[in-house]
Order: structure tokens, then sequence, then C-alpha cells
């Protein structure tokens, strides 16, 4: 009972931190709209999260061992210091008259009792979600296999250590003479592992069930984030909730809550969380904004190895936003080079980020339909996001969605040409990787799908919808 | 409007699924591992299953059972198996009391992995009764495949309804698979509860706008906001079925693991004697990390052996079962070998052997529970 304390207090610590790194660069922002604060404790995580394991990497690099005090204390203090800055900022802010921010209760319009329920009801099963799945993580030890075979392989050795070590291939291992380690994929980010060392350094034992804490974390985390998202960019809370409530309902996601261990529902979360701060910043257009993004976008990199083609996704939504003229010329002209590029490539059967490439365009649709619409794992997200883009085509393409838009489309892209040219269409035929890397976009997709909804049934409801009709849907 | 659309639906579906009779007079006839019989072919039972790895001689692989049923009452077979390679040849094999010598043969569609239903409506050799079924596999096989059994089914009307929510609501316990797909229910279904809830929600849009479009010349709003409250209730549909797995899944966890610390979750765990056994090598080897090589037949014990024994410096093929260069060798290494065909310990020469002819000297420091220890001299 004292490690899981230990274990919930060193977690606690890392999104505290998180809260105040992003608080700071909140606070720096005139007038917060409702949801930033969601927004802030959801983001907070990721943040803290992030950093973290940079912190550690530091550590390492310097020879300081992991512990308790070399990891926690540093991170206690900048928590404390950034709290203090938030502070300080919100009580100047509370004394200047132009600073003042005005929460008084009369911004915000009373929702019905219905409606009051409704949002209530959907906390309590999101609850119910939660909890069903933190048990599953405390209880499974490390259980999925490329878990134990190359991502906990180096928390363990690290751990144990005490400092990071190098990982190698085979042949480098062979010639390293018990200098490097192995494990099945060397190269990986080292984040996710960090994860687990900090679990195991707060829990003070190796355990390979709680360390898996942080998966369940990122998961309420991402909720949270999401429903702070939409809170900030108009939505009203019981409209935020639906959002949280169906991005924590896609079943694939909660797998890999469950059966904690694998990079790819971190990776997803970096990436939403990514894309919705570029948007943010593309509507908002200042350095705070600007800076989140940049922390999340970087972050991708860290998790898994296709986050730099993730990251990179971001652009042309950042070229819209920058230019809106000349934009959508340029997103053109480069998504033409890119497929170009992959014509010239395929014909030299180069072998980029671990994938071969070559123009063999034999994609597997059948098994990629039973993927997506047939088999449970989206529910029914990709009905919505085909449905979304063909009704929403005028209201995607407008200025407040069109950076959105963009990052959707780029990332779907680069899953297209990934399924359709490269041997990642061996996974789409026996279903094992296809669905992990969709889930690196599905968060995204359905949270840009919801915004797209919302914004038609606003434009439609400029002119009032028949009461009747009301009535029967309901 | 839900419910309307949803009972539309299903009716749609019975008047396509159903040919013969709506309403017949017998029930469906299920039958599990224990009847099955394996003529051919190598598998071993665990729990319900019948886990099949490998062919016979021939290639080819066989499971039947002895049956006695009119063929006439049942025109609907369903195997329930999964794991099979796309490609692979599989078919529906059956004997009847009218033609006795005749060995009848229906190809089988396989998708996901799983074996689809024979629909036998209308085969002139499903006739009188049928007395053996069976279950044909072509080639080799790579990776296991997992059979439950065998269903003969009336294929009334209320029965496939029910069936389609049977297969709906199976309860689906994770396992190596679940990290990459949820099936959404059982392994084989006809009708996928997304597409028909996707197939309601158009259905509820259609008719939003035949509702609107004759007394609106604004549909829009009407028709936006029905389809989007119908889409929720679809959607939270789907999800109560996931929670209610989750939740199924949640108490068989329980069962498995709670209370236990974590070398206890071990010992409880999907490999639960390997565990015990690097337990014991580990306290063989040295303190500081020393070049452990890990060896066996099947790439999961490899993995997890090595998982196991770390933060020792371990080496091993994840995806080959290959032994190590012996020439690499030396001494002071360690050799974890593990359910491995093919190295043999001369304890008198105090050396080992395997594949190719290669020879390590070497001691032996632990044998156990299907492993052993050695340290390179």
């Amino acid at each position: 009972m004292i490690d899981a304390a230990r274990l919930l207090a060193g977690w606690t610590l890392v999104w505290a931190f998180g809260i105040a790194l992003v608080a700071v660069l909140d606070s720096a922002q005139r007038d917060p709209p409702a949801g930033s604060r969601m927004w802030t404790i959801g983001s907070g995580f990721f943040a803290g999260a992030f950093v973290v394991p940079v912190w550690m990497r530091a550590l390492s690099l310097t020879g300081i061992r992991f512990s308790l005090l070399a990891i926690g204390l540093p991170v206690l203090i900048a928590t404390v210091a950034l709290g203090f800055i938030v502070l300080r900022r919100r009580a100047a802010a509370a004394r200047h008259p132009l600073l003042a921010i005005d929460t008084s209760p009369t911004n915000t319009p009373a929702m019905s009792k219905r409606r009051r329920v409704v949002m209530y009801g959907l906390i309590a099963w999101l609850a119910l979600r939660f909890i069903t799945l933190l048990l599953d993580v405390w209880w499974t030890p490390l259980y999925p296999w490329d878990a134990w075979i190359q991502w906990a392989t180096k928390a363990r050795v690290w751990y144990s250590l005490g400092h990071i070590v190098p990982f190698g291939r085979s042949a480098e291992w062979f010639a390293a003479n018990g200098s490097l380690w192995f494990d099945a994929s060397p190269n990986y980010p080292a984040t996710v592992p960090l994860w687990q060392v900090w679990s195991s350094v707060a829990l003070g034992r190796w355990d390979d069930a709680l360390m898996n804490l942080p998966w369940w974390l990122t998961f309420v985390a991402l909720a949270v984030a999401i429903y702070g998202a939409l809170r900030v960019h108009g939505f009203d809370a019981l409209s935020a909730t639906i959002a949280a409530w169906l991005t924590s309902s896609l079943p694939l996601a909660n797998v890999h809550v469950a059966l904690a261990g694998y990079a790819d529902l971190p990776m997803a979360a970096y990436y939403t969380l990514a894309a919705l701060a570029t948007w943010r910043w593309s509507l908002e257009r200042n350095l705070p904004n600007a800076v989140i993004a940049l922390l999340f976008a970087v972050a991708c990199l860290t998790i898994k190895t296709p986050g730099i083609v993730w990251a990179l996704t971001l652009a042309p939504g950042v070229v819209l936003a920058l230019m809106p003229q000349r934009g959508p010329r340029i997103v053109a002209t480069a998504i033409a080079v890119v497929l170009l590029v992959l014509a010239v490539l395929a014909q030299t059967h180069p072998v980029v980020l671990g994938y071969r490439l070559h123009l063999d365009f034999a994609p597997s649709w059948q098994a990629l339909v039973d993927s997506l619409f047939l088999l449970g794992n989206w529910h029914l997200l990709w009905y919505a996001v085909v449905v979304v883009a063909i009704v929403g085509w005028n209201v995607l393409r407008a200025p407040p969605l069109v950076s959105l838009s963009a990052t959707v489309a780029s990332g779907l892209l680069f899953l297209i040409i990934a399924f359709a040219f490269t041997n990642a269409r061996n996974w789409v035929a026996d279903q094992t990787t296809v669905n992990r890397a969709v889930l690196h976009i599905a968060p995204l997709a359905l949270t840009w799908a919801i915004i797209v909804v919302q914004a038609l049934l606003e434009r439609y409801r400029r002119v009032p919808a028949p009461v009747e009709l009301i009535a029967a849907s309901q | 409007m839900f419910v309307a659309a949803l009972a539309l639906c299903l009716l749609g579906y019975i008047v396509i699924a159903v040919p013969g009779k709506w309403f017949p007079s017998v029930t469906e006839r299920a039958s599990g591992v224990a009847q099955l019989t394996m003529p051919r072919g190598v598998a071993t039972r665990s729990a319900d299953e019948l886990i099949v790895t490998r062919a016979a001689e021939d290639g080819n692989t066989v499971i039947s059972l002895t049956t006695d049923f009119r063929a006439l009452d049942y025109p609907v077979v369903q195997w329930i198996a999964a794991g099979l390679p796309v490609d692979a040849r599989v078919a529906l094999l059956w004997q009847t009391d009218v033609e006795p010598a005749r060995v009848n043969k229906r190809t089988l569609n396989v998708e996901s992995g799983q074996v689809q239903a024979a629909d036998l409506h209308g085969d002139p050799h499903w006739i009188g009764r049928v007395v053996g079924l069976a279950l044909a596999v072509q080639g080799m096989i790579d990776t296991p495949i997992r059979v439950r059994g065998v269903i003969a089914k009336p294929a009334g009307a209320v029965d496939t309804l029910r069936d389609r929510a049977r297969e709906w609501m199976m309860p689906e316990p994770w396992t190596g698979a679940s990290i990459n797909t949820v099936l959404g229910g059982s392994d084989a279904q006809r009708l996928p509860l997304p597409l028909l809830l996707a197939v309601v929600i158009a259905l509820c849009a259609l008719i939003a706008w035949l509702l609107l479009c004759t007394r609106a010349r604004n549909w829009r709003p009407g028709v936006a906001s029905a389809v989007v409250s119908v889409a929720l209730v679809a959607w939270f549909v789907l999800d109560a079925r996931w929670t209610v797995n989750l939740l199924q899944q949640a108490r068989a966890t329980a069962l498995q693991f709670a209370g236990k610390d974590a070398n206890e979750k071990l010992l409880a765990g999907q490999d639960r004697d390997l565990f015990a056994f690097i337990e014991k090598a580990r306290a063989q080897l040295p303190q500081q990390p020393a070049r452990v090589f890990v060896v066996a037949d099947a790439d999961f014990f490899r993995g997890r052996a090595a998982y196991h024994l770390y933060p020792q410096n371990v080496w091993y093929e994840p995806y080959r079962n290959a032994l190590p260069p012996a020439d690499r060798l030396h001494a002071g290494d360690w050799l974890v070998v593990y359910q491995r065909r093919g190295v043999a310990y001369d304890a008198a020469k105090k050396s080992l052997r395997w594949d190719g002819d290669v020879t390590v000297p070497a001691e032996l420091k632990l044998l156990d529970h299907g492993g052993a220890l050695f340290v390179v001299r």
C-alpha cells in the first residue's frame, strides 16, 4: 500500500510539474477562455511526461544515478517555482483592471436539467471505464509481446543499473563485448521505457504491472485535454463531455491501456495534443501556444520512430495558417512532390525508416475495410470520418478549420502511402500492426470529426430546425 | 426512430439471410472440443480449444466428429475456428447415410483468420442423415489454429437473430492478438454490429429527410440533428457492449492476479514454468551483468526468458530459432537452454554439442523445469 502511494505520488509530481509548465505559458495570455484550465490539466500531464524523461537523460549523461532524490527533487523544486510564477502572474492580473479575468458565472449560460443529467451520466460512464481499465493495469503483469521484447527491456536494464546504457543490434552487440545491451528493437526511442523507470524508482522496486500506471494516466489526461481543447474552441460543457466520452471509448485505445506497454497510445496522445495545440496556435497566433505546440511536436519524435513523420504532418496546417493565400498552392505542390519522390524512390528500392519503399501498388483493401469498418476496433469512427469529410467539405476547408483538416488529411495520406506502397501492407493483410498504426491518428481524427460536425450544426442552426424533427430524433 | 430503423434493418437481414423456413421446429446442435477427433495433424487441448500446431506428413489437417442429424433440419454448419492464414485452403467434409461411400466437400471462406459458415441450402448431397462432419485444412501450419467446435444450425429467423446477438455478445478475453485487433464479439461474425448500426443511421437519415423535405424548405438542421442523435445512440450501443466486455475481462484479471505481489503474479502468468526456472537461474548468475545467451525452440520462450533475465547482458535471436555462433562465445559467458531440441550435454567431457556438430566447452550449473543453465569454460 505504501509503495502504491509512492507510485501515485511520483506520477502526481510529474503531472503537477507539467501543469505548472503549461500554466506558466497559458498565464501569459490575456483572458483565457472557458476550458483553458482543463486543457492545462490534461496537456500538463503530457508536458511533464515528456520533460521528466529529458531530465532523466540529462542525469544519465552527467553520470548521476537514478534515484527518487536525483529525479524527483529538482522536478519538485521546478514545480514549486513555476507554480509561484503562475500565482504571481494571476495576482498581478487580478490587480490590473485590463488584465483581470472575468470568471463570473454570468459568462456561461445555465445548462438545462436534462442536459446536466446527460452530462453527469456520461461522466459516471467515463469513470466506470477508467476504473475498469485501472484495475487491469494494476493487476496485469506486462503482457503484450512487443512490450517485453523491445520496450520494457530497456526499462528493466536502466532501472537496475541506475542509468541509461546503450542498446545495439546483434553485430554491434558481439563487437562491443559486454558494453552494449541487446533487445529486439535496440534503436527505439527512450521516453516510454523511462516512464517505466520512473515508476520503478518511485515504487522503489521493479513491478511489471504497477510500472505501467502512466498508460492509464495518458488515457485519462487525453480525455481531459480533449475536453479542455474543445471548451476553449467554444463547445459547451455537454458537447465537450460527449467528445471526451467518444474519444475514450475507442476499443483499441482501451486495449492499449489495459494491456499497457506499447508506445502506440502515447504516440496517439502526443500527436493529438500536438495537432490541437498547433490548431489553437493557428487561430490565436501567440507565442505561448506556439511553444506548447512545438513542445508536443518535438515530443512526438521521442515516443516512436514514426513520430518524425507524424510531426511532419503538422507542417501543412502550419503553412496554411501562415499563408492563407498561397498556402493551399504550396501544400498541393508539396504533396505532388512527395508523390513524385515516392515514385522515384520506388524505382530504386531504398529502405526508409526501416520500411522498404517500392511502387507495387497492391493494398489489401478487404483487410483494411474489415479493420476499419467491420471489426470492433473503432466503433463507428471511420464511418463518421468518411461521412463528415463528404458532408462537411465546405466547412472543413473554411479558415477556422482548414489548418486542423490539413493535418488530419496529411496524417491519413501518410497511412495510405505506408499501407499501399510499403511492406507495411503485410500488416494490413494479417491484421497485426495495421490497427496500431491507425491508432496513432484515431483520437485526432475523431476529435476533428466532432469539431466539423459541431461547425456544421452551428451553420445549420442559423436557421431554426423544425421542432417536430428534433422531437422525432429523441 | 432508432428502434424502428433497427427493426427494419433486422427484418431486411432476415429476408436475405434465411432462405428456408423462418420458424423451424428443431434447435441447433453444438459439438465442443470433447467430441472432436484428429485423424490427421497434431493438436493439443487447452481449456475449450483445440490448438492445432502441425499438419500431417501429407500436408493435410483433418478434424472430425461423428454426427447423426437430418440434413434438411440443419442447413447451416459453422466451424468455430480461428488463426487460419488468409490464403488457407479450408473445406467442410461430410458423409450421409444416403451416400455412405461418398465424402462430400464444400470449400469454406476464411475471413480475418476465421472460417465462415457453410450454407448448404440446395446442395444435392446435403440429404438424408448426416453421419460425420470434418474440417479439412490443406497446407502447412505456420501459426497455431484454434478450433472450438462445430455447430449445426436450423437457421430459422429467431435462431439467426439469436446467433448474431450471441456473436456480438461473445466475451472477448485478452489474448496475444488483442493488442492488434478487437473483433467486437466472436471470432466469426456474419453481420458485424458496426455495419448494422451504420446502416441504421443511414436509414434514419433517409427517414428524417423524407419527413422533413416535404414539410420545410430548410431540412438540413433537422436531418443533421437527427443523424447526430441517432449516431450517438448507436455509438452508445457499441460502447455498452464493449464496456460489458471490459468488466468481464476485469473480473477474469482479478481472479488470476488480484491480491498477488509482483513475483506471485508472474508465477500465475502465461509463462509460470519458465519464470520459475529463470528465478533459479538468476540465483546462479553473477551480480554484475554477464553475457547470457538464450536458446529455445519457441520465439515466445526466447523473448520471455531474456526479459526475465535482464539486467543481465542477454542475447538471443528474436525471430529465428538459431543458436549463437560458437566462435563468438567466450569463457565466462552463460547459456540458458529452455525447451530446445538439438542441444546435448556431455557431462563427462563437460561440453555442449548442438546443430552442425558444434562443440562448446561448458559446465552445467542448473537443470530444472525443462531448462538448463551452462557457463562456458
